[in-house]
C-alpha cells in the first residue's frame, strides 16, 4: 500500500517534472541550445510564489506570476545574451547560460538564505484519501495542473497557428523566413514559453513541497535526464519521460533509501546515454 | 573504375530524398554533376562522401565497399570533399587549416608543414599563410578548402559548387585550380548549377539525380548539340 | 620554440614571487596566496586540453580533481601509506571516469557529454558524501604530521609553491609539445568544425576521448596536490561544483584554448578571490559566485577569447600608442 502511495506521489511530481522538462526540450530542439539555468528558472518560479504571499495574494495568482515574471526573463535573457552567442563556439553558448545560472543562484542564496521554506498554509493543506491511498492535496493539484499545462504546451505546439510557426522555425530557419515567419521573433517567444513553464513549475511545486535556492541544481539534473530520456527535442517524449523519472524516483526513494533517490536517477542518465541515446520518441 | 555508387537512396523519415541514384567514375576523369537545388545532388554527395549512410544501394570506391563507412574512412581511402558553404576553421591561420589536411599522410610536424606550404604555393595562399582564415573572403575560403583537401593527397575529389559566389575573374582562377588537380591525377567529380563552368570542365556531364526528363530540358535550354550523356 | 619576453617575464615573475613577498609584513599570507594562485592555474591548464583546445566543455572535472584528492588521502587512512604512494592511483581512478563518460557521450552531440559530466560529478559527490569508508560528509584527512620527508608536511606555504611550479611548468611543458603536435592540431580542428575535421581523417571519437583523457590525469594531480598541502578533502572541497566552476572561469577568463590564458586567468581571479573572501568575511563566498556568474556571462557574451584575444585586438593599437607617444616626448626633449 505504502509502495503505491509513493508510487502515486511520484507520478504527481513527474507531471511537474514533465511540465518544465518539456521547457528545456523545445528549446533544445529548436536551436540546439541547452539552458543551463532551466532549474533555476524553476527555483525562481517558487520564490514568485513566495514573493506573492508577502503582499498577502492567494495562491490562485501564483502561477499565472510566476508565468507573467519568467515569460518576461525568458524574453530578456534571449534578446540580451543567447541571440549573441547562438552563432558563437560551443564554450561561449554554453558559458553563457551557465552563468547566468550561478548568477541567478546565488543571488537567490543572498536574498533568500538557503534555509528551506515553505508557503503558509492555504486551503490546499491537508491530505485525501483516494481509496486508502493519502495523498497531498497540495500535491495532487500541483500534479493535475502541471500535467494539463503540459499537455497544453503540447496542443499549443502542434495545433495552432502560433506553435506551426515556432515548430517551422525549429524545422528550417530559411524556409520559415521565406514565408514571412521572424525567426528571431519565435525565438524570443520560444525562450518566453520555455521560461514561463519552468516558472508556473515552480510556482505549483512550492504549495506542495519545501524549497530553498539549491533546489534549481538538483532541478537542472532532473530536467537534462528527462529531456535526454524523452528525446532530443520531443515535448511528448519529455512528457513520459517525466513520469518515468518521478516514478523511478519516488520508488527508489522508497525501495533503496531517501539519498540514494538522486543517485539512481543520474545512474539512470549514464544507463541512457549508453544504451538508448537517443532516448524513447528523439529523431536524434 | 574508381567510384561505384549503385541504387543509392537516402530517405529522412518519410522524405525520399534520392532514390537510386547511379554513378561510375572512372581514374582521371573529371565528372560533373548538374541538376536544380533540391534535386538531391547534395544527398547524393554526401552519401557517396561518407556524411550520410546511404538508406539502401552501394557505393564502392577503390574496390572497396565504403557504403556504411563513415567519413573519416573514406578520407584515409583516399576521398577528399569540400562543403556548399565552406567550412573553414574560422580561427585558424590559413597555413594551420592546410595542415590538418596534411597531417593524415604525414605524422610529423616537419613534413605536414613542408606539405602544406608545398600545397600552399600550388594554389596561390602562400602570401596569405599566416592570416587567419576568417579574414579571407568567400573566394579565398573556398580555395582554401580545397587546398586544404589537397594536402591530404587524395584520389578522388568532390567538390561541392565551388565555384558557387564567384565573379567572372575568380571563376576563371578556380578552374585553372581544377584542371592543376586534374593534371596532378586527381580525379574530380564537380556538383554544381552553372552550366557554362560544367561544360568547360566536366569531361562527362551527368543528370541522372534527376530523373525527370523535362527538368533536364528545361534546365539545359535549348542546346541540342549540349554534350551530354544520360544514364539509366 | 623562441622564447618571447611575456613568458620569460611570467615564469621569471612566478619564480622569485615567494622570496619577493617574504620581505612584506604579510609574506606568509601572500606566499599562500601564491601556491593557491599556482594550483588554481594547474587545474585550469588540465581543463584547458580539453575544454579550451578541443573545446568539449566539461562542467564537472572536479570529478577527477576529487578523484586527485581522495585516492592519496585514502592510501594514508587506509593503509598508513604516504599520500604520495596514492597520487598514480588517483590518476588511473580519473582516467577510468573520463572514459566512462566519454565514451558514451562522444558519438553524441556536444550538449550531451557536457550534460554528463554534471550529473556524473553530482553522482559522485553524492555517493562519496554518503559512504563511510570514504568519509561521507566528513572527509578524509591526510597525516597531520610528517612521518618522513615523503609526507610532504610543511609548515611553511614556499615548498609547496615550488612544488606546485614545478608541476604548472610541467604541464604548460605538455599542453605546449600536444598544441603543436598532430593530435593537438586535430583537437584544434574539431573544435573549429567537426564535419569538416571528419571530412579530414580526424578520427573524432577517439581524439576527443584521448584529449579527455589526458585532461583527466593532470587535473587528478592538481587534486592530488590539493590533498597534499591542505591535508584534507570532503565531498564539497574535492567533488563540488564550485571546484569545476573555478577551473573553467579560470582558464575561459584568461583565454580558453591558449597555451598562458589559464595562468593569466589565476593571476587574476586568484587574487580577486582573496580579496572579496576578505572584504565580504563569511558571506563572500556566494557574493563572489554572484560576481563569477556574471563575469562568465559577460565572458561569453563579448569576448569568448578571454584576455589573450582581448590583447591581441587592443594590444597592438595601445603598443602604438604608447610607441607614438614617446616619440613625441623624444622630440619634444630634443
Amino acid at each position: 500500500m505504502i509502495l503505491l502511495q509513493a508510487a502515486v506521489g511520484g507520478l504527481l511530481l513527474g507531471a511537474v517534472y514533465a511540465l518544465f522538462s518539456s521547457g528545456l526540450t523545445l528549446i533544445w530542439g529548436m536551436m540546439n541550445f541547452i539552458n543551463f539555468a532551466h532549474g533555476e528558472f524553476v527555483m525562481l518560479g517558487m520564490y514568485v510564489a513566495l514573493l506573492v504571499t508577502w503582499v498577502n495574494l492567494g495562491p490562485e495568482v501564483f502561477g499565472p506570476a510566476a508565468a507573467v515574471a519568467l515569460m518576461l526573463l525568458g524574453v530578456i535573457v534571449y534578446m540580451g545574451l543567447i541571440k549573441h552567442v547562438m552563432r558563437g563556439p560551443m564554450l561561449s553558448q554554453i558559458l553563457s547560460t551557465f552563468g547566468l545560472a550561478l548568477l541567478l543562484r546565488y543571488s537567490a542564496f543572498y536574498i533568500f538564505k538557503s534555509d528551506f521554506r515553505t508557503l503558509p498554509d492555504t486551503a490546499l493543506s491537508g491530505t485525501l484519501s483516494l481509496g486508502g491511498i493519502y495523498v497531498s492535496r497540495a500535491q495532487l493539484l500541483a500534479g493535475l495542473l502541471a500535467g494539463v499545462l503540459a499537455l497544453g504546451m503540447h496542443v499549443l505546439l502542434t495545433r495552432t497557428a502560433l506553435g506551426s510557426r515556432l515548430l517551422a522555425v525549429a524545422e528550417d530557419r530559411n524556409a520559415a523566413m521565406l514565408m514571412g515567419i521572424r525567426p528571431d521573433r519565435m525565438q524570443a517567444l520560444a525562450w518566453g514559453l520555455s521560461a514561463a513553464s519552468a516558472g508556473i513549475a515552480g510556482a505549483l511545486m512550492a504549495i506542495a513541497y519545501p524549497f530553498s535556492p539549491s533546489v534549481g541544481e538538483t532541478f537542472a539534473l532532473t530536467a537534462f535526464v528527462v529531456v535526454s530520456l524523452g528525446g532530443f527535442g520531443s515535448v511528448p517524449g519529455a512528457m513520459i519521460a517525466g513520469f518515468i523519472i518521478g516514478l523511478v524516483e519516488a520508488l527508489a526513494g522508497y525501495l533503496i533509501g531517501p539519498i540514494y533517490k538522486d543517485v539512481i536517477v543520474y545512474g539512470l542518465f549514464v544507463a541512457v546515454l549508453w544504451i538508448r541515446p537517443q532516448g524513447l520518441l528523439g529523431t536524434g | 573504375m574508381l567510384l561505384e555508387a549503385q541504387k543509392v537512396s537516402r530517405a529522412f523519415g518519410s522524405l525520399l530524398a534520392l532514390s537510386e541514384a547511379n554513378l561510375s567514375v572512372g581514374e582521371g576523369e573529371i565528372v560533373g554533376l548538374i541538376g536544380p537545388n533540391g534535386a538531391g545532388k547534395s544527398t547524393f554527395f554526401n552519401c557517396v562522401a561518407g556524411d550520410l549512410e546511404p538508406t539502401s544501394g552501394s557505393i564502392r570506391f577503390n574496390g572497396v565497399d565504403v557504403t556504411r563507412a563513415p567519413a573519416e574512412q573514406h578520407a584515409l581511402l583516399g576521398v577528399g570533399r569540400t562543403f556548399q558553404v565552406p567550412a573553414t576553421f574560422e580561427d585558424m591561420t590559413v597555413l594551420d587549416n592546410v595542415m590538418v589536411g596534411a597531417f593524415l599522410r604525414h605524422y610529423r610536424r616537419v613534413d605536414a608543414h613542408a606539405k602544406a606550404m608545398e600545397v600552399l604555393r600550388l594554389t596561390g595562399l602562400e602570401a596569405q599563410a599566416d592570416l587567419r582564415a576568417r579574414s579571407l573572403g568567400t573566394p579565398g575560403r573556398k580555395r582554401l578548402e580545397i587546398a586544404r583537401v589537397l594536402a591530404s593527397e587524395p584520389k578522388l575529389m568532390l567538390l561541392d559548387e565551388a565555384l558557387a559566389g564567384l565573379t567572372p575573374a575568380e571563376i576563371q582562377r578556380a578552374i585553372e585550380l581544377v584542371h592543376h588537380i586534374h593534371a596532378l591525377g586527381i580525379t574530380n567529380v564537380i556538383v554544381e548549377h552553372i552550366m557554362e563552368v560544367i561544360l568547360t570542365l566536366a569531361q562527362r556531364v551527368l543528370s541522372d539525380v534527376v530523373n525527370d526528363p523535362q527538368v533536364i530540358e528545361a534546365y539545359l535550354g535549348h542546346r541540342r548539340h549540349a554534350r551530354r550523356e544520360r544514364r539509366a | 620554440m623562441r622564447p618571447r619576453w611575456g613568458s620569460i617575464v611570467l615564469w621569471g615573475g612566478l619564480l622569485v614571487y615567494p622570496l619577493v613577498v617574504s620581505f612584506t609584513d604579510s609574506g606568509d599570507f601572500l606566499q599562500d596566496v601564491g601556491a593557491s594562485l599556482v594550483l588554481s592555474a594547474i587545474g585550469a591548464c588540465a581543463w584547458n586540453i580539453v575544454g579550451g583546445y578541443a573545446g568539449q566543455v566539461s562542467v564537472g572535472h572536479a570529478i577527477f580533481f576529487g578523484a586527485g584528492a581522495y585516492v592519496p588521502l585514502l592510501a594514508y587512512e587506509l593503509f598508513q601509506a604516504p599520500p604520495l604512494i596514492g597520487v598514480p592511483f588517483g590518476i588511473v581512478v580519473a582516467v577510468a571516469m573520463a572514459a566512462l563518460i566519454g565514451l558514451p557521450t562522444f558519438r553524441l552531440q556536444g550538449h550531451y557529454f557536457s550534460m554528463a559530466t554534471i550529473a556524473v560529478a553530482e553522482l559522485i559527490r553524492l555517493v562519496v558524501g554518503n559512504w563511510d569508508l570514504v568519509g561521507a560528509a566528513i572527509g578524509i584527512q591526510g597525516p597531520a604530521t610528517p612521518r618522513a620527508w615523503w609526507d610532504l608536511i610543511f609548515r611553511s606555504a614556499v615548498p609547496y609553491y615550488y612544488i606546485f611550479l614545478a608541476v604548472l611548468a610541467l604541464t604548460v611543458y605538455i599542453t605546449w609539445a600536444m598544441a603543436r603536435s598532430r593530435f593537438g592540431y586535430y583537437l584544434r580542428a574539431i573544435r573549429a568544425g567537426e564535419r569538416a575535421a571528419r571530412s579530414l581523417g580526424v578520427q573524432v571519437r577517439r581524439t576527443k576521448l584521448m584529449a579527455l583523457m589526458l585532461s583527466a590525469a593532470l587535473t587528478s594531480v592538481a587534486g592530488s596536490l590539493y590533498a597534499i598541502k591542505v591535508g584534507f578533502v570532503n565531498p564539497e572541497s574535492g567533488l563540488g561544483i564550485l571546484v569545476s566552476v573555478q577551473m573553467i572561469i579560470t582558464a575561459a577568463l584568461g583565454g580558453a584554448g591558449t597555451l598562458y590564458g589559464p595562468i593569466i586567468g589565476a593571476i587574476i581571479l586568484v587574487p580577486l578571490q582573496s580579496a572579496t573572501n576578505t572584504w565580504f568575511g563569511g558571506s563572500g563566498s556566494g557574493l563572489t559566485y554572484i560576481l563569477y556568474g556574471g563575469i562568465i556571462m559577460l565572458l561569453a557574451r563579448f569576448e569568448p577569447g578571454g584576455f589573450v584575444e582581448l590583447w591581441h585586438q587592443v594590444g597592438p593599437r595601445l603598443l602604438r600608442l604608447l610607441r607614438a607617444r614617446a616619440k613625441t616626448e623624444r622630440a619634444r626633449a630634443a
